[in-house]
């Protein structure tokens, strides 16, 4: 019997979701037990992308004129298109340049260097594509990257919760569960500004800006049981729902609207991987209705 | 899903500058009825809607013609209502479109603007009818005990009236009510009557802890220097409408309206001078202190009456209008528990998930949009009809800068009623590119919709809201004015001029304010290219459409 194959391509993105397949460890090497990696950037010989493939690895976002063919060729050769990562999946950390409009990379790289063409704005490949299995994170975990292409191979049902990261964070909540006009807390800080951090209380509840609520579960809430409020790569719950908007509809009654907007690039944290995937996915300007999403 | 659309000429106000027929053209390729009548308030016609829901077997209706607000508001109407449910149209599956006040009162100079406008209200009452579930009415023999609050000369001749009629009644009051009663220059005779009554009770010193429920079973505890004493009642009599302490108490589990001075008020001073928008709860009409006996017992038999005609009945419906929550998205994050003002919502200790208690939700759906996995819906707002609406309204096919109004139900739709009457006064109409679309409450309000409202193309975006202090939800004007605030910072990094939404506080009889608001707005978006948000300082020159500078020539003449 032959062994299915398996491809990965990487788009405009910063190759963290690869290292989450290699820092799998055991299970990348029982991963290459069970599969043929036919074209991989970890490879060195630069295998081209086979015609057909079982299973293809998408990473990285559309943020060149290339990364769009090499995404229609992936999704061309592929039985299965695995969209791993933030990035593939709502455009990622990579599409806030989306909100400098089109003079960003003249901004970033001056007039001459060569490079390849870059696309006006970042776009997700989740939505240029129909993709069949979406992977958040940025990264995803080794763990759970390595769930997921078990479950494909095995022919599994993936397991993959739509609810909040809330639902996976054991940090414990006291005001939130007590209605009230007033906001949990006064001010709105900075981790660093902390001069303690309660291990135990919810993040919000001592003035963190935590993603966690507007963010999808999946990631164990890695973050938070950190210490860390959560920075929302897991993206939307709901794809109609912006991550962002959800933020300003669900932080407006929990934390000080007031600080939120001076102490915090609210549309920084709040879009943060998700932009490519909004409303509005890139500034909009007179001339270029065509960015809206259809 | 077979739709009935049921229109009404409004006896030839909706004719003078609609073409109604034409504007029911488009619906009624998805309808399995479309009749139009003379007037729906009219003999013979609840029969014949009843016959066409039967052989049709229609489950969803759409009344168009009136406002929303004379739907639950006039007897008759309310009478029509109940009579296509009781034909089998779910509560939930019956919407309105208001031609009359929003469409035809105020467009009388613009047939074909007026026109089209029309059918697009009508395309949102069938989206609504047809797309939103339905939820479910118990009914239950209401009790027949009555909470009175405030010993009053009006509350001792009510009570009085309901004791006649065998009512048990609980007076409470903040002072020495059961003193008071016997002590007074007028009526001494009826407080004695009261008193001595073995189905009356008196509760001095009293204050509300706490209430749930609806019509016909209210449940209320009060706080009394003997200690807490619970009441279960089918109906509350407000006597002391003046008194701020119950009226902020009573505000803070149920829906009760305050004029300026924190005052509660009735649906209508003339027409439902005792009826309250909780139809269990009334209030006696406030007199002077001057006023007479005669006046007194006047109002104190209005409001029995008013209580009589719901309590008396063998059974009363309640429509469970509340949030529904998805168990398999909700994370137990709790932003609907804290945003909820009146407590309804909480989190269960055993499932670490959000419940209702739907004895305490007022169906506002703050809930709802502070939800940020979508768990929440309204059911009788749901989030999809909302977004479907926004985008049905966007493709109306009225010329000019376009303007979505989301109109609280509280304050800014009767705003826009009131202010059919000022249009007819002043003889040119505002310009029909102004789209609205009620939302239950300011709080309702989702980032998203004024978001997909620009994405659709509208060219501004109102939202108009209760003033401080005026929302039944408490803070649903509050939570809304933090939600926009915070959206502006997203709106301006994104390229949209947020000067383009805008906040209107206003209260239900301000037609005036209302106008007012759209001819800013127009003047505003007047100078902007249609469908297209601005980057840099991309000035265009006035375009501009008729609409735009007659409702500039009417900001003159306010100003």
């Amino acid at each position: 019997m032959t062994r299915p194959t398996l491809a990965i391509v990487t788009l405009g993105g910063c190759d963290g979701c690869l290292m989450s397949i290699v820092d799998g460890h055991e299970a990348l090497v029982e991963l290459l037990s069970v599969v043929d990696i036919v074209s991989s950037p970890l490879d060195a010989s630069h295998r081209p992308l086979p015609e057909s493939v079982d299973i293809v690895l998408i990473e990285g976002a559309v943020t060149t004129e290339e990364d769009r063919a090499h995404l229609l060729e992936a999704r061309t050769a592929a039985k299965t298109l695995v969209a791993l990562g933030s990035c593939a999946t709502y455009g990622g950390v990579g599409g806030m340049r989306n909100l400098v409009a089109d003079d960003a990379e003249a901004a970033v790289y001056g007039a001459s260097a060569s490079r390849p063409q870059i696309a006006s704005f970042v776009e997700a490949p989740a939505l240029v594509v129909d993709v069949d299995v979406e992977i958040p994170g940025c990264s995803p975990s080794p763990e759970r990257t390595h769930a997921a292409l078990q479950a494909l191979l095995g022919g599994t049902e993936l397991a993959e919760g739509r609810r909040n990261l809330c639902h996976e964070c054991a940090r414990e909540k006291v005001d939130l569960l007590d209605h009230s006009a007033e906001f949990v807390s006064d001010a709105v800080v900075a981790l660093m500004e902390l001069e303690e951090i309660d291990a135990k209380r919810c993040l919000l509840e001592q003035g963190l800006l935590c993603m966690g609520p507007m963010t999808r579960e999946g990631c164990g809430a890695a973050c938070t049981s950190v210490n860390v409020p959560c920075r929302g790569c897991g993206g939307p719950s709901r794809r109609d729902f912006e991550q962002g908007a959800k933020a300003v509809d669900a932080l407006a009654s929990v934390l000080p609207a007031g600080a939120l907007m001076h102490m915090e690039d609210l549309t920084g944290t709040a879009y943060r991987y998700a932009l490519p995937s909004s409303l509005f996915p890139a500034m909009t300007t007179a001339d270029d209705e065509e960015v809206r999403r259809d | 899903m077979p739709l009935g659309i049921f229109a009404s000429r409004c006896a030839g106000r909706i004719d003078s500058a609609v073409d109604l027929d034409e504007a029911l053209r488009g619906v009624s390729e998805q309808a399995a009825v479309v009749r139009v009548f003379e007037d729906l308030f009219a003999p013979g016609v609840a029969a014949r809607i009843i016959t066409d829901i039967e052989n049709e077997g229609l489950d969803a209706v759409a009344l168009v013609g009136p406002s929303a607000d004379h739907w639950t508001r006039s007897v008759s109407a309310h009478h029509l209502r109940d009579t296509i449910e009781a034909a089998g149209v779910n509560h939930n599956r019956i919407a309105t479109a208001n031609l009359l006040e929003q469409v035809a009162l105020v467009h009388p100079d613009d047939r074909q603007a007026a026109t089209a406008k029309a059918a697009s209200l009508i395309n949102v009452a069938a989206i609504r009818a047809t797309r939103a579930g339905t939820v479910e009415a118990s009914g239950s023999t209401p009790l027949r005990t009555v909470l009175v609050l405030g010993v009053t000369s009006e509350a001792l001749v009510a009570s009085q009236r309901l004791l006649q009629l065998g009512f048990e009644v609980t007076l409470a009051d903040r002072g020495d009510g059961s003193v008071t009663a016997t002590n007074r220059r007028d009526l001494r005779a009826t407080g004695a009557w009261v008193l001595d009554h073995p189905s009356a009770t008196f509760i001095d010193r009293a204050e509300m802890l706490d209430g749930d429920g609806w019509l016909g079973d209210f449940r209320v505890k009060l706080a009394t220097p003997d200690g807490v004493v619970e009441k279960h009642v089918g109906g509350i009599l407000l006597a002391r409408p003046d008194q701020t302490e119950w009226v902020s108490e009573l505000r803070a589990h149920f829906r009760v309206d305050v004029d300026d001075d924190g005052r509660a008020r009735s649906l209508d001073p003339v027409r439902h001078p005792a009826e309250t928008i909780d139809p269990g709860i009334m209030v006696v009409p406030l007199r002077g202190q001057d006023a007479i006996e005669r006046e007194r017992v006047a109002a104190a038999d209005a409001a029995a009456m008013a209580i009589l005609l719901r309590l008396s009945s063998d059974e009363v419906t309640h429509s469970h209008d509340v949030s529904s929550i998805d168990e398999t998205l909700c994370g137990g994050c709790a932003s609907c528990v804290r945003t909820c003002a009146f407590g309804a919502c909480y989190i269960d200790a055993e499932t670490g998930l959000s419940h209702v208690e739907e004895r305490r939700c007022r169906a506002c759906g703050k809930c709802v949009v502070s939800c940020p996995v979508g768990a929440r819906d309204l059911l009788s707002a749901p989030h999809d009809v909302m977004v479907a609406s926004v985008h049905e309204l966007a493709a109306a096919e009225v010329d000019g800068p376009k303007v979505i109004g989301f109109l609280c139900g509280g304050c800014g739709y009767p705003a826009a009623d009131a202010a059919a009457e000022d249009i007819v006064e002043r003889g040119s109409g505002y310009p029909a590119s102004f789209l609205p679309l009620r939302i239950p409450c300011g709080g309702r309000l989702d980032a998203i919709y004024v978001l997909e409202a620009f994405r659709a193309g509208f060219d501004g975006v109102s939202v108009y809201r209760c003033r401080e202090g005026h929302c039944h939800n408490l803070i649903g004007n509050l939570d809304m004015d933090r939600r926009i605030n915070l959206l502006r910072t997203v709106l301006r990094a994104r390229g949209i001029d947020d000067a383009r939404l805008r906040i209107v506080d206003i209260s239900s009889a301000e037609g005036d304010v209302f106008l007012k608001s759209l001819d800013e707005m127009f003047e505003l978006v007047g100078g902007h290219v249609p469908s297209s948000a601005t980057q840099g300082a991309t000035v265009v020159p006035l375009t501009s459409p008729e609409p735009a500078s007659s409702a500039a020539a009417a900001g003159g003449d306010a100003s």
